[in-house]
């Protein structure tokens, strides 16, 4: 007789399923590689770094005593001040397209015009090109006219889409500049539009144009001598 | 008129120091004010950069027509993300000259393909046609300024004008870094010349732009 031994209960383990680590696994692994990728990325690429300007000044004047040194700043003072514009004179934002008439050191009209478009009008014919731009800088007041006729260039033709007449009496025009016109060299002039709902806007060939009642009362106010800044 | 006197001040405050006397004035401040002198002989306009009050002026004559407030100027150079090696500054007080603009190479060209004859008068208008034989409103609309442009300075640096400057967090420079790298991986990587940068609004930027152009001249300099 043999004694049997009780049989012990075989308790099988549920089997751990390895998915969760194989999954876990493959994302370290392909953080990882991310990482390194990134890592080459970077050291391959060069990005914008911004360091602050150095605004300390590191150049000068040199081999100049004091006396000298305040000689040559108090000339330099009184060049800049021979030149500054004094009385009335006229100042046009181009972008903004205002017109400010100061007269000594006051703003006595605010006005808005329109400005050069900066476009390029190019001649099928000859490839000549005309830039419409306002120009910029200083410039003087050189002739007033009252019922200014303008006589039309060849540029305002060919922008239509015409060829430009060869008998001159068909370029003459007396409406478009309206009522005043202050001519500023090279062509250029200050006058008044047709196109007053257009004004504030940059839709001119280079000239200045103004509304009725501010190019009067500029028109009045400024005398021939008058400086205009442009910009 | 703010701005005329504002100019005024500045001027008979370095006037006044001049003619005080007891103090020597600072040469870079001499050697700006006849760099500034020399512009002001010129009628064109010139802009004045004042790093130290953070503003662009808009100068001609001596006289201050207009003032662009900056929100910052940074030194913006591309550099590897370790071992970096920053440009060294230009000096100042100085003149930069603006050698290559964007607005000049940003032109709209209108090219009419044949010409007819011009008509003899009103008559000889088609029905339709204005009446009125001035200059006509230009149909084609005036594209807006960028708000971000760069401008070839003639002393080799890059005027790099900007409402948005690059972000600069460790984080960010980290992203961009890997970004401009795997466009240099594809080829499409693109080195830029160290730039002066200017921060500032969106408005200020676009209208400032038509003034970066070929030959205007920069008077960098502090607390004129």
């Amino acid at each position: 007789m043999t004694a049997e031994t009780p049989e012990t209960p075989v308790t099988v383990e549920p089997r751990r399923s390895r998915w969760p680590l194989a999954v876990g696994l493959f994302f370290v692994a392909l953080l990882l590689i991310a990482c390194g990728v990134a890592a080459v990325l970077a050291r391959m690429g060069r990005p914008f770094i911004a360091s602050p300007f150095n605004a300390t000044p590191s150049v000068g004047v040199v081999g100049q005593n004091a006396a000298q040194l305040t000689r040559l700043a108090s000339e330099a003072v009184k060049e800049i001040q021979q030149v500054e514009p004094k009385g009335t004179y006229i100042v046009v934002d181009t972008y903004r397209n205002r017109l400010r008439l100061i007269d000594n050191g006051t703003v006595i009209r605010n006005a808005i015009c329109s400005s050069g478009t900066g476009t390029v009008l190019k001649d099928p014919r000859t490839g000549k090109e005309w830039v419409f731009d306002t120009p910029m800088g200083e410039r003087i007041v050189q002739r007033k006219v009252r019922h200014p006729v303008w006589a039309k260039p060849d540029w305002a033709f060919i922008e239509d889409g015409y060829l430009p007449p060869k008998d001159s009496s068909e370029r003459f025009d007396n409406e478009t500049l309206g009522d005043y016109a202050m001519y500023i060299g090279d062509g250029y002039i200050i006058h008044g539009t047709l196109f007053q709902s257009l004004l504030g806007r940059s839709i001119t060939h280079g000239c200045v144009r103004l509304g009725d009642a501010d190019l009067e009362f500029v028109y009045h106010h400024v005398p021939i001598g008058t400086r205009v800044y442009l910009y | 008129m703010f701005r005329s006197a504002l100019a005024f001040i500045s001027i008979s405050l370095a006037a006044g120091a001049v003619r005080a006397g007891d103090v020597a004035p600072d040469p870079s401040r001499v050697a700006a004010l006849q760099m500034e002198a020399g512009l002001a002989k010129k009628p064109n306009i010139y802009l004045l950069l004042d790093p130290e009050r953070r503003v662009l002026e808009v100068k001609s004559r001596g006289a201050v027509l207009d003032t662009v407030p900056l929100i910052g100027i940074e030194v913006i150079s591309q550099q590897p993300i370790m071992g970096r090696h920053l440009p060294s500054h230009p000096p100042i007080p100085a003149i930069w000259t603006v050698a290559q603009g964007s607005f000049d190479s940003e032109r709209t060209v209108e090219a009419p393909t044949d010409l007819k004859p011009a008509p003899k008068n009103d008559k000889d208008y088609d029905a339709g046609d204005s009446p009125d034989v001035g200059p006509a409103a230009t149909p084609t609309p005036t594209p807006e300024a960028p708000t971000s442009y760069r401008s070839r300075l003639d002393n080799g640096w890059d005027l790099w004008v900007t409402d948005t400057l690059p972000p600069q967090t460790r984080w960010q420079t980290l992203l961009a870094a890997v970004r401009d790298g795997w466009r240099r991986l594809r080829g499409r990587g693109q080195n830029h010349i160290p730039a002066i940068t200017l921060a500032m609004r969106d408005a200020d930027a676009r209208r400032i732009h038509h003034l970066l152009r070929a030959g205007m001249p920069i008077l960098v300099t502090d607390e004129m």
